[in-house]
């Protein structure tokens, strides 16, 4: 549980930012100086806000009226950044022993050889951190915090430092910790899309303040929600259920409430669930259902909103879920798209990201 | 003639390894207090700040014979703090090595803080926060993460105040004079040869002698520092 409501003036950048969530695992979202950081830092002690409070799994690690203020050493608040900071003077296997030799027998919640096996770091252990590859140093930099056994585990920008197929790499890794260890994390990122590839919990900050806080769906309603995302890049995500595989023409089916997506061909089970991203922009919309036609998913649905944000115009349609599409001015206006209307979403198979497991 | 300068004199041997002893011991002296307060201006805002500093230099600037003068009138039997030493305790400053070796210290301890200071800034605060986030009260953190990582600069403080203890002239020898084998160092031996006739060639052995001792001390610095850095994976110096 995490109970947080605190105040910073810095000046040119204020922080005023209140979050109440039981969510175990929730990815704090937006824009480069909007006070992501700077709230990981206060919850680590790092910073100390003007005034405020903020209270962890029961307990008050900072209230500014009642004069508390837990010292970093004893808050038991993992944190990972975007440079590993691993001890350059020690081996990875005494890096990871760090916090843990630390820890009472009694508190050590997580045994050394469970971390090493469960984040695959065996045959690293005996490197110092200059010996490390960038995907190698943020899964001892993650050992290392996991094992000093946090009540909380930061995670602020972990992957902002790996290419993308480093970072598919290690995104199953962090799926490890969440599904394995049930230790609470925040995850810090300005790219949505990896957010969602961990949790469909978010919080989304805006120039210094928690503007909203739910399910990724529920928030995603928010019009200010809306156009942040947007404006980084948002891709509709959706979780599907693995449905069909054709080898012939390979594709794989996907069902999501009464629709049916289809893509190209995937290497999961019949029965799972999987994350796939549309961009808004690939996103067509006719009033009737087509044919003749080679894109392959017309999803039915209703318009629930139609936003200009921008010089664009996004239409949201309830499939079931919320999908977002980028269509034009004019578009909207010759087809006479109003709210209540029932559209066909159009999206070309081959616009469709396969994003991984899917995390809820 | 190269005979000459290879045949010490017993005197001239014992000039030297008090020379090493005052040495030895006056780093060892000046180590921890050193460190402490390099930590203290590298990490610390405090009133006074700038003064300590003041303070830490002024010997650096200073004609030697003056920090040698304000040792006697602190530290001589009549002095302030010597004069309770005296009487209480029975220790003597003034005229021994122990004398020699805290005229040095005062003389390298700049050194020793600058060095070591600027060591201590480098170090990246991340690793120390981080460190205190995984459980290390600031002590430890001190011990295990920041002073490993500064040790580099700190041994090269050290070096440098062995040094410098090494070839201490003017403190000394106000201080606690120039008395064969209790505080005639190196430096003192080769000024009272140059003061006596004839004296040159023995004057030119210690000369030598004082050299290859300074020589060595900077080859081991070296040695120690690239070893230090490559241990923490850094380039060797393109120097």
């Amino acid at each position: 549980m995490i109970d947080l409501d605190i105040r910073l003036n810095r000046g040119s950048f204020v922080l005023d930012a209140k979050l109440f969530t039981n969510e175990p695992v929730i990815g704090l979202f937006g824009p480069s100086g909007s006070g992501k950081s700077t709230i990981l830092a206060i919850l680590a002690g790092l910073i100390k806000p003007d005034e405020g409070r903020f209270v962890i799994d029961g307990e008050c690690l900072f209230d500014s009226e009642k004069k508390v203020d837990v010292a970093i050493h004893h808050r038991r608040i993992g944190l990972v950044f975007q440079d590993s900071r691993l001890f350059p003077h020690l081996s990875a296997r005494n890096n990871l022993d760090y916090g843990l030799n630390l820890l009472a027998p009694r508190n050590q919640r997580f045994s050394f050889d469970q971390i090493v096996a469960l984040l695959e770091i065996g045959h690293l252990l005996e490197r110092r951190p200059h010996q490390l590859s960038g995907g190698g140093k943020q899964r001892v930099a993650l050992g290392r915090a996991l094992l000093a056994s946090p009540r909380l585990l930061l995670l602020d920008e972990p992957l902002a430092s790996l290419d993308s197929r480093l970072k598919n790499q290690i995104l199953p890794f962090l799926r490890r910790i969440k599904e394995q260890l049930q230790i609470p994390m925040i995850y810090v990122s300005h790219s949505i899309n990896e957010i969602l590839h961990l949790t469909q919990t978010l919080a989304i900050i805006q120039a210094g303040s928690i503007i909203a806080n739910g399910g990724f769906h529920e928030v995603i309603k928010d019009e200010r929600v809306l156009s942040l995302a947007h404006s980084l890049g948002l891709d509709n995500v959706i979780h599907a259920e693995v449905l069909e595989h054709n080898q012939e023409f390979e594709y794989t089916l996907t069902g999501y409430g009464e629709n049916k997506i289809l893509l190209p061909l995937l290497n999961k089970p019949i029965g799972s669930f999987t994350a796939i991203s549309i961009p808004a922009s690939n996103i067509a919309l006719s009033k009737l259902r087509l044919s003749a036609l080679t894109i392959q998913n017309q999803l039915h649905g209703t318009v629930t909103a139609i936003r200009k944000i921008d010089h664009r115009v996004l239409v949201s349609v309830d499939i079931g879920c919320v999908l977002i599409a980028e269509v034009t001015a004019k578009a909207v206006h010759d087809l006479e798209i109003k709210c209540g209307d029932s559209v066909y979403c159009l999206v070309k198979a081959q616009a469709i990201r396969h994003l991984g497991d899917s995390a809820d | 003639m190269l005979h000459d300068l290879l045949n010490f004199t017993p005197s001239e041997i014992s000039a030297l390894f008090l020379s090493i002893k005052v040495a030895l011991w006056s780093t060892l002296a000046s180590c921890v207090p050193g460190i402490f307060v390099a930590w203290l201006l590298a990490r610390k805002s405090f009133i006074g700040k700038s003064l300590l500093d003041s303070l830490v230099h002024l010997p650096l600037v200073l004609p030697p014979v003056v920090p040698g003068f304000l040792l006697l009138i602190l530290l001589g039997n009549q002095g302030l703090i010597g004069k309770w030493l005296h009487e209480s305790w029975g220790i003597t400053l003034v005229f021994t090595w122990v004398g020699a070796a805290i005229a040095s210290a005062v003389m390298a301890f700049p050194l020793m803080v600058r060095a070591a200071r600027l060591a201590i800034r480098q170090v990246d605060t991340n690793l120390e926060a981080a460190a205190q986030s995984l459980g290390a009260h600031p002590f430890r953190v001190f011990f295990t993460v920041t002073l490993p990582l500064a040790m580099p600069g700190v041994l090269t403080g050290l070096i440098l105040a062995f040094s410098r203890s090494l070839g201490e002239f003017g403190a000394t020898i106000t201080f606690v004079g120039n008395i064969e084998g209790e505080t005639r160092t190196l430096p003192l031996a080769i000024f009272t040869y140059t003061q006596i006739p004839g004296g040159d060639t023995a004057a030119m052995r210690l000369v030598i002698l004082s050299m290859l001792l300074a020589f060595c001390a900077l080859l081991v610095s070296d040695l120690l520092e690239r070893r230090a850095n490559k241990r923490l994976g850094l380039n060797p110096h393109d120097d």
